[in-house]
């Protein structure tokens, strides 16, 4: 800068550093009833540099006409992307005329950044507009490409606030298209903003430069993945959440956890999609990379201090949470793998198995070509780490039971480390879903047990887990939890049921059945009818009524547990004719309910179509029967 | 991480209105907001004051519909609406729904500087919600508490004596007791003066800070929850129920946007290491797949019966059985959602109120506020009851209800009994249990001879 001499210079630059450390190391401490004062002070600072640099440009000359905001180009909502070629056209980054602009453009930049900060969102606008209009005068090249992909970042940002989403894509992509072609182009690393205002000693290595500009570039992906969120791009917005993620590892800016847990939050959404390879790398890489974040102080050591307690709570919570995504992993993979090998009533289709064994082995070959071309995650240090927990677990489906308890064990391993955290003492809720998973998965394998005895065991275990809890918790806090752990317990004890009639069966060609068969056989029958029963109590008002109109969210719930009932309570065994006219009655009148439920309120028909059409059927036949009970038992009399 | 669940999961009865503030005119008091009747106008005001042929064609206008809509900008406006107006609408309901029996919720949401404290404590000379709902007549053992959120810690704001301190509180969730804050001071009071003097007390411990924007912005979401007892009567024995009412005045919308994260120097957290709320986005992510995933929630399915189309059964039932895959979001709701759960879920009435500047350098935030108002009246996030498949179950009463009619039929036909079913000594128990049914039917028994 020839026109100023090295003094004014020199405090144009203090200034610079002033304000930088104002907004960024200062600001955290100050208070909460001043929260921007150190940011207001900051934006006074640069405000005297604007007019410094305006100062010198007036006496340099005009000739380039000014690019201050008193332009008249109407402030019109600003859509990027216009230009036809922004490395083609307009002053070189390094020629003087292109530096000043890009100085000014850059202080115009901070004092965008600085209004937004301060939650002065139009104002903030304004200034970045200012810097997109001095850079338009500019050509991308190494000096300026940074404040040209940073002030597109921050405009995208903004107007995504504002839910205007295809402002913010403009924005935002064009700063990545900027990206890739000077990727491509120059290469070369490139000047940082806080450069144009330091002295030559201050300069930046060119591996500080490097580094800067990629977290710029890291940012443009991270502020994408929100805005094609936001238009229902899920499927791009994972990838770019991915590549944000990638990018953190392989530029090593992340902190572990925090890059642990995001990762492990991204397998969710691979596994909601049923891809289970990538689900199974991000979890990988999570637990890989929540071990950098280093020991669990003991419980000594938290005690003593109160950092080491709240790091403590930190990294155990975390890291359940993290057991928590991998039992999701494990339930789901299994849960579909009994889809996909499941016959018409829900038992293991054999024909299928080996349909599906047959088919593995392509499979097989096609994982590995998956793993190819997959994003992988990894620093050089990591990945063999990663890919070893990989090895641990399958990401094809299960076919048979040795395979379906592998998965089952994995998952049931993480969910002693979440109930570990996750106690039932101060994590109620969370406790009690981790419970429900470990159910979950017994039912499951259970699917894959050919021994019904051994089947009829694993229900048993859910049972043991569930009942206590549903039967303790507060009824008026917990509503919904305990609605779902009745229905619950109300279909494993059907389910046991069904068992103990499979399994009655197959002795009964050697043997003649017992009364203690029987007992059992009602016994788990009336729990099941209890459980349907307890939940629609639950329904009532306070005063014991059960509503005349069922609540949307409760409304195929409620109805099926009808259905259910009446169904138990006509399977139930007894000798005595009364009894038997008794549990048809009952039977017949939660039929009944189902039917005339639905001919008063018609919409709900369509939620129970199948149910409906049944129980009418049954309110049509069972009269006939209790008839003929009744008339036998009349003259048997 | 304030920002992702807060509102999302207002769910009830969502009552939007809104309430117009002055606020700072800087241009000269050009607005760009008018309200009529239950509509609130919203017109850009820069854009319509430019040179004609300027002006593109985008939407000037917008209008929005909310169950009520206040204009409380200037007094000798003759719409002009009251404190007292707003509470004869909405404290009213807040009363008569705890009066009910519900847990009550009212939420005050907005820019800041749009009045959202105005509307929910007021000033001492307009008293707002809050004070004027203290005001009713007390119901036997009334309790208070009175806490702060501020970057998801929580505060009492009651605690007197030891204010300098304000340890941060825990949250905690007992099997008995329900979610809480572990030593939240709790204030029983027997009429409206005490009750309206640990109110001012509280509001004199927020957290409030001057901004360019605002001389007293409220930082902090404040959580104002009144508990008390009514006796009842049920099943004819006399009986005790506990209402709660919160009154929640949330901080700047600016704070608790809950679409797009940007990174801030937030405390302890490095910029330059990490993108503090990525973890938002993919959560967010994860959440909408999975929602979507399973957009036919079991009560939009009918159910199917038929082995024939047990596949697309099994995949449209939610619950272990079912296509729908369950997934786990290991972002912690926000301290606000957490604690409100019982009152934005289950038996609660919720009612929100947003609050937007008149003032036309507002523009885009009110756009945004009444944006983010008429969509969370639409928002339902109620819990669902799984499901599992219960085709089994369906296909073994249709074989039964196939049998009976058959029975019945040839019954009918030949009047006289059939005789293949005889053999009462048959041990297999699914027959015996088929029979159980069949025999009835048949009319041959009375009873069923069970092998000893």
């Amino acid at each position: 800068m020839a026109s100023f001499n090295s003094n004014e210079w020199r405090a144009i630059c203090d200034k610079f550093t002033n304000a930088q450390n104002l907004t960024e190391i200062e600001s955290r401490n100050d208070k909460e009833n001043d929260p921007f004062r150190s940011k207001y002070k900051a934006r006074e600072l640069l405000r005297e540099i604007y007019c410094s640099l305006k100062n010198f440009e007036a006496g340099e000359g005009e000739e380039e006409g000014g690019g201050e905001s008193g332009e008249q180009r109407p402030t019109e909502q600003p859509v990027d992307g216009q230009r036809e070629d922004l490395f083609g056209q307009g002053f070189s980054g390094d020629s003087p005329a292109g530096l000043r602009a890009a100085r000014l453009g850059a202080v115009e930049y901070y004092l965008g950044v600085n209004h937004v900060d301060t939650e002065e969102l139009s104002a903030g606008q304004e200034h970045l507009m200012n810097c997109m209009k001095l850079l338009e005068r500019c050509r991308v090249s190494s000096p300026n490409v940074s404040l040209f992909i940073q002030v597109r970042n921050q405009l995208g940002i903004l107007w995504a606030g504002r839910d205007e989403t295809e402002t913010a894509q403009g924005f935002l992509e064009t700063a990545e298209s900027i990206y890739q072609r000077y990727m491509k182009e120059d290469g070369s690393p490139p000047t940082d903003m806080t450069e144009y205002f330091a002295a030559e000693e201050n300069l930046l290595t060119h591996q500080e430069r490097i580094k800067r500009f990629e977290l710029a570039y890291t940012h443009t992906m991270y502020y994408l993945a929100q805005v094609y969120k936001n238009l229902g791009q899920t499927e791009r917005a994972a990838t770019y959440c991915h590549t944000t993620l990638q990018r953190q590892l392989q530029l090593n800016q992340f902190t572990p956890m925090e890059w642990a847990l995001n990762a492990a939050t991204l397998s969710q959404y691979y596994i909601t999609k049923g891809r289970y390879m990538e689900g199974r790398h991000c979890l990988s890489a999570a637990t890989v990379i929540s071990d950098l974040a280093g020991e669990v102080p003991s419980e000594a050591a938290a005690q003593e201090n109160e950092t080491e307690s709240e790091r403590r709570e930190h990294l155990r919570q975390k890291r359940a949470e993290i057991a928590r995504c991998w039992i999701k992993y494990c339930l789901n993979l299994l849960q579909d793998a009994k889809k996909q090998l499941e016959d018409n009533i829900g038992e293991l289709d054999t024909d299928r198995q080996e349909e599906l064994k047959r088919a593995r082995r392509r499979e097989e070959e096609e994982e590995e070509k998956g793993r190819k071309s997959a994003l992988l995650f990894g620093s050089e240090d990591t990945f063999d780490s990663i890919a070893s927990i990989e090895e641990k677990v399958m990401c094809l489906f299960p076919l048979d039971f040795t395979e379906a308890r592998s998965v089952f064990l994995v998952g049931q391993n993480h969910v002693t480390q979440a109930k570990d955290y996750f106690q039932m003492d101060g994590y109620v809720t969370d406790h009690i879903e981790i419970l429900q998973d470990h159910s979950a998965l017994f039912r499951s394998l259970a699917f894959f047990e050919e021994d019904l005895e051994r089947r009829c065991k694993m229900h048993k275990r859910r049972v043991d887990m569930l009942e206590p809890i549903c039967n303790d918790l507060n009824a008026q806090y917990y509503l919904m939890i305990r609605r779902q752990l009745m229905f619950e317990l109300a279909e494993t004890y059907n389910e046991m049921m069904d068992l103990k009639l499979a399994l009655a069966n197959r002795q009964a060609d050697t043997q003649s059945l017992d009364n203690h068969t029987i007992k059992k056989f009602n016994h788990l029958c009336s729990a099941s009818a209890k459980y349907f029963q307890m939940f629609l109590d639950s329904l009532c008002s306070p005063e014991g009524k059960f509503p005349e109109r069922l609540e949307e969210e409760v409304l195929r719930p409620a109805l099926v547990a009808r259905f259910r009932v009446a169904r138990l309570h006509s399977r139930l065994i007894s000798t005595s004719p009364t009894v038997q006219l008794d549990n048809l009655n009952k039977s017949l009148e939660n039929y009944k309910y189902v039917v005339q439920y639905c001919e008063a309120n018609p919409e709900a028909g369509a939620a129970v179509e199948t149910e409906l059409e049944l129980s009418k059927e049954m309110v049509g036949l069972l009269p006939l029967k209790i008839n003929r009970l009744n008339a036998r038992m009349d003259s048997n009399n | 991480m304030e920002h992702t669940h807060t509102l999302h999961c207002v769910n009830c009865h969502v009552m939007a209105s809104r309430r117009v503030e002055p606020a700072e005119s800087a241009d000269g008091g050009r607005l760009a907001v008018r309200v009529e009747d239950k509509f609130v106008k919203i017109r850009n005001v820069k854009l319509d004051g430019r040179t004609e042929g300027a002006v593109d064609s985008r939407e000037k206008l917008l209008e929005f519909c909310f169950d009520y809509c206040y204009w409380s900008v200037d007094r000798a406006d003759p719409h002009y609406a009251s404190q007292e107006e707003v509470f004869q609408d909405l404290g009213v309901s807040v009363l008569s729904g705890a009066s009910e029996g519900y847990n009550v919720c009212l939420f005050a949401y907005g820019q800041t500087g749009s009045g959202k404290t105005y509307t929910m404590m007021g000033t001492p000379d307009s008293m707002g919600l809050t004070p004027r709902i203290c005001q009713v007549r007390w119901l036997i053992n009334t309790q208070l508490s009175f806490l702060e959120i501020y970057n998801e810690r929580v505060r009492d704001l009651l605690k007197g004596g030891e204010q300098k301190k304000r340890a941060t509180l825990r949250v905690r969730e007992h099997p008995e007791k329900g979610p809480y804050v572990q030593d939240l001071s709790s204030h029983v009071v027997s009429d409206c003066k005490q009750a309206i003097d640990l109110l001012e007390e509280g509001i004199a411990n927020r957290i409030t800070a001057a901004t360019h924007n605002h001389d007293a912005s409220s930082r902090s979401h404040a959580i104002f929850t009144i508990q008390y007892t009514q006796a009842i009567l049920e099943n004819n024995l006399p009986s005790e129920t506990v209402s709660k009412i919160n009154l929640v005045d949330l901080a700047g919308s600016e704070r608790a946007d809950p679409h797009y994260c940007r990174d801030r120097l937030t405390e302890g957290s490095n910029i330059n290491k990490s993108l503090v709320t990525l973890g938002i986005v993919i959560s967010a992510l994860a959440q909408n797949s999975q929602m979507s995933s399973s957009c036919q929630s079991i009560n939009s399915v009918a159910s199917e019966g038929d082995g024939s189309t047990v596949g697309s059964h099994s995949s449209s039932l939610s619950g272990g059985g079912g296509g729908r895959r369950h997934c786990f979001i290991p972002y912690r709701d926000s301290v606000l959602t957490w604690l409100l759960k019982d009152s934005l879920g289950g038996n609660s009435k919720t009612i929100m109120i947003a609050t937007v500047s008149p003032s036309a350098s507002s523009y885009n935030e009110t756009l945004s506020t009444l944006r983010y108002a008429a969509h969370a009246r639409n928002i339902v996030n109620k819990p669902r009851v799984n499901e599992d498949a219960s085709v089994r179950l369906i296909r073994e009463l249709r074989e039964e209800i196939d049998r009976l009619k058959s029975m019945l039929l040839s019954f009918e036909m030949q009047r006289n009994p059939s005789p293949s079913l005889s053999d009462e000594r048959d041990g297999n128990l699914s027959e015996i249990v088929l029979q159980n049914e069949l025999k009835v039917t048949q009319g041959r028994h009375t009873c069923l001879h069970l092998p000893v």
